[in-house]
Formats: structure tokens, C-alpha cells, sequence
């Protein structure tokens, strides 16, 4: 009970750090720590494998990503950072929404009949074993197996597409460097962007 | 279970509501997509508080595979960004504007 | 099975000769020819299954109940049957001589076979909705045959006002096919005869017959609807001995004979179509004495026994009306022919005041001109003597003393303009190569000539060449019955009478007593025709009208009557009454309706959508955050309507 009321103060705090930091290192460390609060939630959601993934593969492995491209853009010559937000126009309406979203999940969780919210839409698996990896890894690979498949095919065309993209200075001009005949389409592609 | 689902599912509303800010209002596309990251768990968060409350672990699978998701979508958008802004002098979404009509 | 052979061979024929044309070269004719003789033969042979009770009958298709199409052959039908093939047979033997040399020669017999074709389906129909189809095609046949010299701009408008007047029938006739669908639930001839006086109140079945009336004056040339017939001599000449004289202008004669028991039935329509016909008959006659081309004559004489024709089937007197289309196939193709000889040996001259003393280079045209004038004008003995007086005759027989009078007044005019027309062109001296101002011929086109033009090759020789063996052995052919096929119906009990005894139903009234004898109508005809005669031998013919006739015909020329030069401005009527408004509001159309509602309903939609365009076009910011907005804002909705569902009605689930 408590440690979920800490977890939830570091996470709200951790995450406004992390979206209003002023260089983007500052908003990595933030989202560590969120990162480390939630993995910390999920184990007291009995969701002990779900809190390992979330150590080891975003904290372990997004983050990181997000720090090596931050390198590789501050490593020119030129100034990385953007500076300071001249207090943007969009922040207000963003506020809005934000805000009118957040109450509405508010209401709909504090008013929907407790009656709803508790009763059990049915129990898989064993519920002493609830959260275990191999309570997981049946669900995963028995109930689920299609959904897993799908995502593991994503992955693989995620892949393929950050190397097309990243492999190729002009991928995103849409242009070779040399072109075996610029054709009328290409021209076009070319113009569009440039203008 | 000590602590009602309704609290973890309203922290996860908060965590949505200031990654959503996060995204719309920052022009650093790197922090936009840390924002992004932060809606994810928002998201997973509830989808765990739910498999808790009702014992049905659809929800972890549900929020492993948004894990995975969000791997994948990490990296595409940071081989984005990191192509898009390796030849202009700043970091600015609000440059990129080949979109507009 | 051969009368699916009768009614398909000229089909076969008309798409051979439009495939294969060229190919076939001057075969083509000889080809067309053959098939039309086949299917006279055919026609000859089922003779005994035709006349059995109740006719021959061929099923052909069943589509819904009531809807079954076939072919059927009665007497009426084979009348019609041989004379469509036996004269068309002719004619299309004639044409091998009469268009040879012509560029399109195959592909005139391909549209003569599909003629032939049309009109076939037209008479061996057993239904109403095969006649209707019948009807349009013969009009499309002698759409493409008066327009067949496309050259001519003439030709192509005297094509078109022939269609567009024919559709005029069309509908009529199509109004009268809904009535009696919708009220009869059935197209077969049988089942409407059967049903008809149940279905029909009195009013409506004057409506039906009103509408396939329209149908008849149309097609057949009467009055008012008549005035394409003149204008269709533009056609080759063979295609007016065929179509615009012996078989698809009479098909009004057909289809009121065919229609006869509703006819009986119907006082009004029985008055309407006898006082039309009577008035086609003499205002064609009096239009016949004003007219120089001699193609032109022949067509208002055409109209004008038409006009006895109706009046004869109008009012009752079926036999004698469809007699007279009988005798009037032969004796009508013949002068058409003969003419057509005349026309072809001058080089396509057709203005007779420019013709003269024919008779000693051409005797045989002359020969078959003159029995055919005597034919037409009722020289007693010959085909339209008997037929004529038994039209003229029936009229005061149903009780139609005025039709009568007029009847006999109209026999005197045609004899006076039919022998006019002799005199001029063949006695007297050759005037083709007088001045035509001396003729007092000021605008050749607009004195109704066919200008010729220049569709024959040119190595053909101009003047006077002997008609080819071709052309005078049909025509020679004709002289027979045109002189004796009037006999078949010369006494009570004659073989003509027991053919149709009992096939038309009798007229539901009782017989008016006629005031005389039809002998002595007979006298009195003779009487009329010899005055006819008379004034056209003084006129035209004497030794004293020949001597000074340049003179004289200049004289008249010039004192035509504007009336009848104008044709009684039914032309003019049309063209102020219809063709001027249509103009006018064509002309409205043109300036406001299609720029100020079409035009600019066409703008405002692309002005609509370029708006629309620039409007989500400031959505497009192209702004990733401005989209972020937007995705935000969708979900805020879809959380609100969870938010309603869950929370304030509880129903969500």
C-alpha cells in the first residue's frame, strides 16, 4: 500500500521530468527511473516476468538506443540542441485534451459499480502460479500463439525497415546518388520535397 | 490485491495525459518519442492492473506484446530521426514539414 | 420449318451482302435476288397450309405467360407474303440492271434483303410486340434506303424527316400495344381478339385504335402525317416501286385489316380512319396535278390510293381495301419501273416537262407506262378498275355517302393527272434540250427536281440506251396481272371473295340499304374517269396542246397555284409550329439553361470542392505535432463515449 503510493509519486514526477527536461539526456534518466517504478508496480501486480522485460528490455535496451542516437547527433560540429520552447501556442490546447482525457478515465474508473471492475471475466491457468513465467510462457505460447507469431513478423519488417532507412543517406529524399536515368517520377518525388 | 485497481488505472491516466502534453508540446523529436514511450507503459500499466484484478493473464501477453511494439517502434523512429536530422543545423519536428499541404 | 426458312432467308441474305460485299462484287444482286425468289417460293408452296382454318403457325419463343412469340401465316398474312416477295422478287431482279455500275451495289441488296426481311417479320408476326418490332425496322430499312445516295444532302434529309415522321407512328403504335398489354395481359393476335370486348370500354378501345391509327398514317402517308413520302423519292428508284409503293406504305392497310375485329367494334374509329383516307385520297390526287418530277407524281398518286385503301379498311369494307392494295402492288411498282426506266435512259432526269415524245425512242417503257395508267385510272377490264369501284363502292355500301362523292371525284382527278403525266412525258416532241427558262424552270432545286448528281460512274453513256433485258423482263412480267389480276374479284362469288369469306369480321351494324346498284356506280365511275381523261387529252394531249406544249407548260408553270406548289404548306406548318419553337427553345437552352444551370452546376461542384480542398488543406499544416493534436483529440473522444457508456448509464458491457 505504501510502496504502491511512492511507486506513484517517483513515476508522476519521474514522467513530468522526462517530457519537460531541457536536453534530451536529462529526459532518458527521467524515463529510467519511471521505467525502474513501473517494473517495481508490476511486481506488486504479481507480474514478476513482465517486470523483468521491462528492466531488461526497455530500460536495458530502448533507453540505450535513445542514448547512442543522441550521441551520434550531438558528435557534429554544429549545435544539437533546439533551446528552449518559445512557449508554444500548441501547449494550451495540448493541455486540454491531456487534462479532459484524464478526467474522463478518472470518472469512468472511480464511477463504473465496483460490481463490474472485480468480477473475474474468467481465471486461466492456475492462480497460485499467476504471474510466474511459466504461467506466462503457456498463455504466451498456447492461447496466444498467433498474436505472438504476428508480433515476431513485425519485428522482423521493423528490422528490415531500419536498416533500408538508416542504410541509405538519401532513403528519406527518396533519391540515389546516382540515378541511371532520372525519370519523370523520380523528378517529381525530388520537387515535391524540395519544395 | 491492497490497493484498489481504480488508483493504478487513474496513475496510468496521468502518466497517458503527460506523455500526450509531451508529445504535442515539445519539438524535440526525441523527447516526442520518449513521450511516446511513456503512453506505452501508461497503457501497459492498465492492461497489468486488469489481468490482476481479474486474474486473467491475457493482460500480460497483451503488455508483452506492446513491449515488443514499442521496441520496434523505437527504432524505426530513431533511424528516422537520426537520418532526417543528420543534415540540418537543429533539431526541430516543426522543420519537417513536407506534409503540408 | 419452311416458314421459318421464308421468314429468315432474307435476313441471311441481308447480312451476307453486308459482310460480304465486297467480296462478292457483282454477284451480290443475282445472289439478293435468288433469295427473295426462294422465299416467294416458299411462300407458294405453304399456300394450302395458309389457307387451312385458323392458318399456319410456328411457335417461336416463350418468355412469360401471355408472352409468347411466334410466327403465323393466314390468308391476310399471305397476301401480304406474296406480294412482299413475289413483286420484291421482281424488283430486285430489276435493280441488277438498274444499279449496275453503282458504287454501293452490294450493299444496296444487302438493305433491300433486310428489307424484305423487316417487312416479313411485320406480316408473319402473331403478336403484337413482332409487328412493333417488324414496324420499326421497316422504317429503318427506308430509312437506309431513301438515304442510300448519301452524297446527296437531299437524300440524307428526306431520310431523316422519313424517320422521325414514322416515329411519330411508332409511338401511336406503342400506345396502343401498352393499352392492350396492360389490360389484356397478353400480346398474341389471338387472345386480344378473344378478349377485347371485356377489356375495352368503348372510349378505350377507340384509344387503341386511335394509336395504331397514328401507327397507319404514319407509315402509310396519310394525312397528316404524309409529308416524308414525296421527299423519300430521293431513294433509288427500285426502292420506290418496293417500299414507297408496293408493300411498306401499305403495311397501315395490313395493320388495320389485321386489327379488323376491333375496327368492327368501334363506330369512331371506323369514321376517323374512313373520312382520313378519303381526304388523303383526294388531297393527294389534286397535289398529284400540280407536280413536275415524275417520281414525285407517281408519289402523291401513291398517297392518294393509300388514301383508298384506308378509307376502304377503315370503314369496314376489308376485302376491297386490301383488293386494292392487291391490285395496286402490281399496277403501282409497274409505273415505277417504267419510270425508272424513263429516269435511267435520260441520265437521271426527272422533271417531265423536260421529257417529251418518248414513245418512239421508247416504246416498251411506253407500252408498260400506258397499261398502268389505264390500270390506275380504272379503264374497265383492268386490275384497278374492279378494285377501286369495290372500295368506291363499299363506302356507300357501310353508309359513307360523302366518302363515296369523294371517292368518285378523286377517281376523275387521278385519271386526269395519271394521263397528264403520259402525255407530257411521251407524246408531243423531246424538250431536254430546251432552255429550262423556257420551261419556265427558274430554281430546279426548288421546283422539287432531283438534281442529279454525280453517283454513277462516268463512263456510262448520258442519253438513250435501250433498257437492259434486266430491267424490261420484270416490268414486262408486271403487265400481266396489272391487266388481268383484277379479275379474281370481277363478279359476286368470285374467287377473291371466297378467299376472304368469312375471315374479317362483319361490321356490328345493320346494313344501310345503298341507294343504288353497284352497277350503276360502276357507270358512274366510268363516267368520271372519262371526264378525267377528256381534260387531260385537251390539255396535254390534242394536236393543239402538242404543238404549242412549250409554251403552254411554261404558262402553267408559272400560274401553279402557290397552294398546291407548296403542297398545302404542311412543310410550312411543321416548320412554323414545331421546328421554329423547338429552335427557339433550343436557342433558350443554348443561352441560359446550359451556361447559367448546367454549366454552372458543373462549376459550382469544382468550386465546392476546391473550397472543401483549401479548406482541409489548412489541416495539413504539416506540422507532426498539429497530427499529434489530432490523435489525441480522437482518443479523447473514443474515452469520452467509454467514459458516457461505463459510468453514467452502466451499459457499457
Amino acid at each position: 500500500m505504501i510502496a504502491f503510493w511512492i511507486l506513484a509519486l517517483l513515476m508522476i514526477a519521474s514522467a513530468v521530468f522526462t517530457v519537460s527536461a531541457k536536453k534530451p539526456v536529462y529526459s532518458v534518466i527521467g524515463l529510467l527511473a519511471n521505467f525502474v517504478c513501473l517494473a517495481g508496480m508490476y511486481l506488486e501486480l504479481q507480474a514478476e516476468f513482465l517486470a523483468v522485460i521491462q528492466i531488461v528490455v526497455y530500460s536495458g535496451a530502448i533507453l540505450i538506443l535513445f542514448v547512442f542516437v543522441i550521441a551520434l547527433l550531438s558528435s557534429g560540429v554544429r549545435p544539437f540542441d533546439v533551446g528552449p520552447d518559445r512557449a508554444p501556442r500548441i501547449l494550451i490546447p495540448a493541455a486540454i485534451v491531456a487534462s479532459l482525457t484524464l478526467i474522463a478515465i478518472t470518472v469512468t474508473a472511480l464511477r463504473t459499480p465496483q460490481a463490474i471492475v472485480r468480477t473475474p471475466v474468467g481465471v486461466t491457468g492456475d492462480a497460485n502460479a499467476f504471474g510466474s513465467v511459466a504461467d506466462f510462457g503457456v498463455a504466451l505460447f498456447t492461447t496466444n500463439l498467433l498474436p505472438f507469431e504476428v508480433t515476431a513478423f513485425i519485428l522482423m519488417v521493423a528490422v528490415i525497415g531500419v536498416v533500408l532507412i538508416a542504410g541509405d543517406d538519401d532513403a528519406v529524399t527518396g533519391s540515389r546518388r546516382k540515378p541511371r536515368r532520372p525519370g519523370k517520377r523520380e523528378s517529381i518525388v525530388k520537387d515535391t520535397v524540395s519544395r | 490485491m491492497s490497493v484498489a485497481p481504480d488508483y493504478y488505472v487513474i496513475l496510468s491516466a496521468v502518466l497517458f495525459s503527460i506523455g500526450v502534453v509531451g508529445v504535442i508540446a515539445r519539438r524535440n523529436p526525441l523527447i516526442m518519442l520518449m513521450s511516446i514511450e511513456l503512453l506505452f507503459n501508461a497503457a501497459n500499466l492498465a492492461l497489468v492492473t486488469y489481468a490482476r484484478a481479474w486474474t486473467n493473464n491475457a493482460g500480460h501477453v497483451f503488455a508483452f506484446l506492446v513491449i515488443t511494439v514499442a521496441a520496434a517502434e523505437a527504432a524505426i523512429g530513431l533511424a528516422i530521426v537520426a537520418v532526417t536530422f543528420r543534415r540540418m543545423p537543429f533539431v526541430d519536428v516543426d522543420e519537417v514539414s513536407a506534409l503540408k499541404g | 420449318m419452311l416458314l421459318y426458312l421464308l421468314w429468315l432467308l432474307p435476313l441471311f441474305g441481308g447480312v451476307l451482302l453486308w459482310a460480304f460485299g465486297p467480296q462478292l462484287k457483282s454477284w451480290a444482286g443475282p445472289i439478293g435476288a435468288a433469295l427473295i425468289g426462294v422465299a416467294f417460293v416458299a411462300t407458294v408452296v405453304l399456300w394450302n397450309d395458309a389457307t387451312a382454318p385458323g392458318g399456319l403457325h410456328a411457335g417461336l419463343v416463350t418468355w412469360l405467360p401471355g408472352w409468347s412469340f411466334g410466327l403465323q401465316l393466314d390468308r391476310l398474312s399471305l397476301i401480304w407474303s406474296l406480294i412482299i416477295t413475289g413483286v420484291g422478287f421482281l424488283i430486285h431482279v430489276y435493280s441488277i440492271g438498274y444499279m449496275d455500275g453503282d458504287r454501293a451495289f452490294a450493299r444496296f441488296f444487302a438493305y433491300m434483303n433486310f428489307f424484305v426481311f423487316a417487312m416479313m417479320t411485320l406480316v408473319l408476326s402473331d403478336n403484337v410486340i413482332g409487328l412493333l418490332v417488324g414496324w420499326g425496322l421497316v422504317g429503318l430499312a427506308s430509312y437506309f434506303l431513301i438515304g442510300f445516295w448519301f452524297e446527296k444532302p437531299s437524300a440524307v434529309a428526306a431520310a431523316r424527316k422519313a424517320f422521325v415522321m414514322n416515329v411519330v407512328g411508332d409511338v401511336g403504335i406503342m400506345f396502343a400495344v401498352f393499352m392492350i398489354v396492360a389490360r389484356i395481359q397478353s400480346i398474341g393476335y389471338a387472345d386480344i381478339f378473344a378478349h377485347f370486348q371485356q377489356a375495352f370500354s368503348p372510349t378505350a378501345l377507340f384509344l387503341v385504335c386511335l394509336g395504331l391509327f397514328i401507327g397507319c398514317a404514319a407509315k402509310s402517308a396519310q394525312i397528316p402525317l404524309h409529308t416524308w413520302l414525296p421527299d423519300a423519292m430521293e431513294g433509288p428508284t427500285p426502292v420506290s416501286a418496293l417500299i414507297h409503293a408496293a408493300t411498306m406504305v401499305t403495311a397501315g392497310v395490313y395493320l388495320i385489316a389485321r386489327f379488323a375485329p376491333l375496327w368492327s367494334a368501334s363506330a369512331d374509329a371506323r369514321e376517323l380512319v374512313g373520312a382520313i383516307g378519303g381526304l388523303t385520297a383526294i388531297a393527294g390526287a389534286i397535289l398529284g396535278c400540280a407536280q413536275w418530277d415524275i417520281k414525285r407524281i407517281l408519289a402523291y398518286s401513291t398517297m392518294s390510293q393509300i388514301g383508298y385503301m384506308i378509307m376502304g379498311v377503315g370503314i369496314g369494307a376489308y376485302d376491297a381495301g386490301v383488293f386494292h392494295f392487291f391490285t395496286h402492288a402490281f399496277f403501282k411498282a409497274q409505273l415505277f419501273l417504267a419510270a425508272g426506266i424513263v429516269i435511267h435512259a435520260l441520265a437521271d432526269e426527272q422533271d417531265v416537262r423536260r421529257m417529251g415524245g418518248l414513245w418512239k425512242q421508247m416504246p416498251f417503257a411506253f407500252v408498260a407506262m400506258l397499261v398502268g395508267v389505264l390500270a390506275i385510272s380504272g379503264v374497265p377490264g383492268l386490275s384497278g378498275f374492279f378494285s377501286k369501284d369495290a372500295v368506291i363502292y363499299g363506302a356507300l355500301e357501310s353508309g359513307h355517302p360523302w366518302l363515296y362523292a369523294v371517292g368518285l371525284v378523286t377517281a376523275g382527278i387521278t385519271a386526269y393527272y395519271m394521263f397528264r403525266l403520259l402525255f407530257v412525258t411521251f407524246f408531243g416532241a423531246y424538250r431536254g434540250n430546251v432552255d429550262q427558262s423556257d420551261l419556265g424552270i427558274r430554281h430546279p432545286e426548288l421546283a422539287g427536281t432531283a438534281a442529279s448528281t454525280g453517283h454513277r460512274s462516268d463512263e456510262e453513256e448520258p442519253h438513250h440506251h435501250a433498257p437492259a433485258w434486266l430491267m424490261s423482263v420484270p416490268v414486262g412480267i408486271l403487265i400481266v396481272p396489272t391487266i388481268a389480276i383484277g379479275w379474281l374479284d370481277a363478279w359476286p362469288g368470285a374467287p377473291w371473295r371466297q378467299f376472304f369469306a368469312g375471315f374479317f369480321p362483319r361490321v356490328n351494324e345493320a346494313a344501310v340499304a345503298a341507294p343504288f346498284s353497284e352497277t350503276i356506280s360502276t357507270v358512274l365511275v366510268f363516267v368520271v374517269v372519262v371526264a378525267g381523261f377528256a381534260i387531260a387529252y385537251v390539255r396535254y394531249g390534242a394536236p393543239a396542246a402538242l404543238r404549242d406544249a412549250i409554251a403552254r407548260l411554261r404558262t402553267e408553270t408559272v400560274r401553279m397555284p402557290a397552294v398546291l406548289v407548296n403542297a398545302y404548306y404542311f412543310d410550312a406548318a411543321y416548320d412554323a409550329l414545331l421546328v421554329r419553337p423547338a429552335r427557339v427553345l433550343g436557342g433558350w437552352f443554348d443561352r441560359f439553361v446550359d451556361p447559367h444551370v448546367i454549366d454552372a452546376g458543373v462549376r459550382e461542384v469544382a468550386i465546392t470542392s476546391q473550397w472543401l480542398g483549401h479548406l482541409f488543406r489548412s489541416f495539413q499544416t504539416g506540422l507532426v505535432r498539429a497530427y499529434a493534436l489530432s490523435i489525441a483529440f480522437g482518443v479523447l473522444c473514443i474515452v469520452a463515449y467509454y467514459a458516457y457508456a461505463f459510468a453514467f448509464t452502466g451499459s457499457g458491457r
